[in-house]
């Protein structure tokens, strides 16, 4: 009988599915809102809809991210840190540090030779470390975010951000801009300041090869470049970044899942049921 | 200004009886020094802890108000933030040391309103007749705090008193020049007993100092030994009970209560490991609280990494005495010069052992001498933001300590990609916050973070070859 596993991602700013059998069968995006367990039941419902498969076929569900505990029906709760090296790992074999920026928060793990993490740092206390830096310059400026990389990579000149709080930068963008400053300069400097920011923290955890940069920052490819140039190492990008961390809480769902049946113990898992969830 | 209400905080759960009864002794303490203010049957100090000069206090019979402690209850019962919010106001900035900004918010508001601020947690912090400053290397605050306060208290007069010690050179022994450092220090003390003497009118009785001396010593050696206990398996008692048995060792040091204190918790933790009671029933992962002051008002995360099946057998951070017996000091018949030995002793206690290990230091010595006794599986550190003086060398700790100290055995990914033997560093997790700044902290964040190291511990347990 074929066995399918879930991962759920409930992210800061995006809820994540994958839906796992040999490899990814089906995996869903969606923005994440006020009430996580609304969107955990919708990312499940439409992995299983693309997946073509009932609820109940799923043998094991994990979920992730910092919304974990708010997803009812996940069998097993697990860090993201844990989540994103089994993905990452399962991507990149010879993965050995992985750099995860997201939405409001970023992180550095290591990670040994069965992707498991050995070691990590977190920065969830600096806006101006995370996604949402890119975000509010891209606001500032009147760009859209997916176009922020690009025109970054088209200076030839990055500007100095001096400021390392994300609303004084913002003020310093905006100053600069009234003054003439190029865009693409503005928007390269706010991409080295960022990336510099993350390296630093990188750094404290000693840099190995392969270096794997997830998250939606690696959406990013001014951002890529970025991070490459001040880690000084090439840096990996998977196909979709976004999903790791949920493809991490399938894969660790399957290995659950083996590992009983290697051990002949009962499998514990939640009723396969997507309740209703109404907001007040 | 914005007063914060206040707010009842849940207890948090002890392991020990002896941590359970800290809370009532230091009400009592700044009870007592309320009393003295009010009856004038006291001279009151405000000094600090780790001076080596509680036996001389007692001795002429000074009450002393541990000014940083004041600030850390404060903190525990999460009541500062009107007091770092009135420093602020005052044009102190959030970046100093939180516990100078809230003892100094406290101070204003009290001098200004010539009583108790309105509702002052545990009763509040009697006002001083002097204070003893010191220029020790421990930490900035130390010397500008009390210089800060007399904007206040313009009449209280201030005594510094300077404590070095010889910094650590891995090319040298350190006794080539302790003598001269021991010289100053004996000087430094015998002016404080000097100033004492003018302010209380009466004269140091050298007897009674000799008998305080004695008492401290005995208690040095009984808070050793009884610490080591906690090196059973299961651990009887952990680091968030000894942020509370460490009030006796460092605000009662020299008295019957402190001595009798340790008596008490010595029997309780031969007892529970005679019994095997641990303070948690599945104890999976022995962690070393490897520095830094915790967050005062967080002290709960202890007990979720308890519920994790994670316990703290050993910590750094205020475990201020070291076994007399394995220091090289000389003896002496004078009081004051051996607290003077007594304190270079405490300081160089692990210079020698740091030589003999290439590329290592004093505080990492420490750690592994802590990681190997108590059988430690990781290592746990605070980064207080308003912490200056333990935040800078936290980060390089844990990094040389990584470098030198490799003793889990485990398979890595060689370069040619094939898996290969090694040995790797103990995992290590720095919590960031502050140490009464609750503006600082995230309950959420942080436990993600305790939930994602317990998982690394997990990660690494999988991976060690047996």
């Amino acid at each position: 009988m074929n066995k399918y596993f879930a991962g759920i991602d409930i992210g800061s700013t995006m809820t994540k599915a994958v839906i796992l059998q040999e490899g990814i069968i089906a995996s869903v995006i969606g923005p994440t809102g006020p009430e996580h367990r609304i969107l955990a039941n919708r990312v499940m419902e439409e992995a299983l809809e693309r997946a073509g498969l009932p609820f109940s076929s799923i043998s094991y569900i994990v979920s992730t991210g910092y919304g974990r505990i708010n997803v009812p029906f996940a069998d097993k709760q697990v860090t993201e840190i844990s989540c994103h090296a089994k993905g990452i790992s399962y991507l990149f074999p010879r993965a050995k540090t992985i750099v995860d920026i997201g939405g409001q928060d970023s992180k550095a793990i290591k990670i040994d030779t069965n992707g498991r993490p050995t070691d990590f740092v977190m920065n969830d206390k600096c806006a101006a470390g995370s996604g949402r830096f890119i975000e509010v310059i891209a606001d500032t400026l009147g760009l859209r975010l997916e176009d922020m990389g690009g025109i970054s990579l088209q200076s030839g000149n990055p500007a100095k951000v001096s400021n390392v709080c994300t609303i004084w930068a913002q003020q310093e963008v905006a100053s600069s801009l009234a003054k003439g400053a190029p865009v693409s300069d503005l928007v390269a400097g706010i991409h080295r300041s960022l990336a510099d920011r993350v390296a630093r923290m990188v750094k404290r955890l000693r840099v190995e090869k392969e270096v794997v940069l997830t998250g939606g920052g690696a959406k990013n490819i001014g951002l890529v470049h970025a991070l490459a140039e001040q880690l000084e190492e090439e840096v990996q990008i998977p196909e979709e970044p976004l999903i790791t961390g949920a493809l991490g809480a399938a894969l660790l769902g399957r290995d659950i899942t083996d590992k009983a049946a290697k051990n002949n113990t009962a499998l514990k898992t939640k009723e396969r049921v997507l309740e209703t969830v109404k907001i007040l | 200004m914005a007063e914060e209400k206040k707010k009842k905080h849940k207890k948090r759960r002890t392991a020990t009886k002896a941590a359970a009864s800290i809370g009532p002794m230091v009400k009592e303490f700044i009870g007592g020094t309320n009393r003295a203010r009010a009856e004038g049957t006291h001279k009151i100090a405000y000094t600090f802890i780790v001076c080596h000069h509680e036996e001389i206090l007692r001795a002429m019979d000074v009450l002393p108000v541990w000014t940083e402690n004041f600030a850390g209850i404060c903190g525990a019962i999460r009541d500062s933030e009107r007091f770092l919010q009135r420093a602020e106001s005052l044009g102190f900035s959030r970046s100093l040391c939180t516990y100078a900004l809230c003892g100094l918010g406290f101070d204003q508001w009290r001098e200004e309103l010539g009583e108790m601020p309105p509702n002052a947690p545990w009763g509040g912090q009697a006002r001083p007749d002097f204070m003893v400053s010191t220029g020790q290397i421990l930490c900035d605050p130390r010397a500008k705090w009390y210089q800060a306060a007399q904007q206040y208290m313009p009449d209280v007069p201030i005594y510094n008193i300077d404590l070095p010690y010889p910094l650590y050179d891995p090319n040298h022994d350190h006794r080539e020049v302790w003598g001269y450092y021991h010289k100053y220090i004996v000087k430094e003390m015998r002016g404080f007993v000097s100033f004492l003497e003018e302010q209380t009118g009466k004269k140091m009785d050298y007897d009674r100092l000799k008998e305080y001396v004695a008492l401290s010593d005995k208690t040095w050696n009984l808070i050793e030994e009884t610490y080591n206990l906690r090196a059973a398996k299961p651990c009887p008692m952990g680091t968030g009970d000894a942020m509370n048995t460490m009030v006796p060792m460092n605000f009662k040091m020299a008295s019957q209560e402190a001595y009798d204190f340790y008596v008490g918790l010595n029997a309780e933790l031969k007892e529970k490991n005679a019994k095997k009671e641990g303070i948690v029933a599945n104890e999976k992962y022995r962690l070393l609280w490897g520095g830094g002051l915790p967050s005062w008002f967080a002290l709960g995360d202890f007990n979720y990494f308890n519920s994790k099946g994670a316990v703290f057998p050993a910590e750094t951070t205020y475990r201020m005495v070291a076994p007399l017996d394995e220091m090289d000091i000389p003896e002496t018949d004078d009081p004051i010069e051996h607290l003077a030995w007594k304190w270079l002793g405490y300081w160089t206690f692990w210079y020698d052992r740091a030589r003999k290990r290439p590329g290592s230091h004093p505080d990492v010595e420490w750690l592994i001498n802590y990681i190997e006794r108590y059988d430690i599986d990781g290592v746990v550190m605070h980064e207080a933001f308003s912490c200056r003086s333990w935040h800078v060398g936290l980060i390089w700790q844990l990094q040389q300590l990584a470098k030198i100290y490799k003793p889990i055995p485990v398979l890595m990914l060689g370069d040619s990609g094939q898996k290969k033997e090694g040995k790797r560093e103990l995992p290590s997790l720095i919590l960031e916050s502050d140490i009464i700044d609750i503006t600082s902290y995230s309950e959420v964040d942080t436990r993600n973070k305790i939930d994602a190291f317990i998982e690394t511990l997990e990660s690494i347990e999988k991976s060690k070859i047996n």
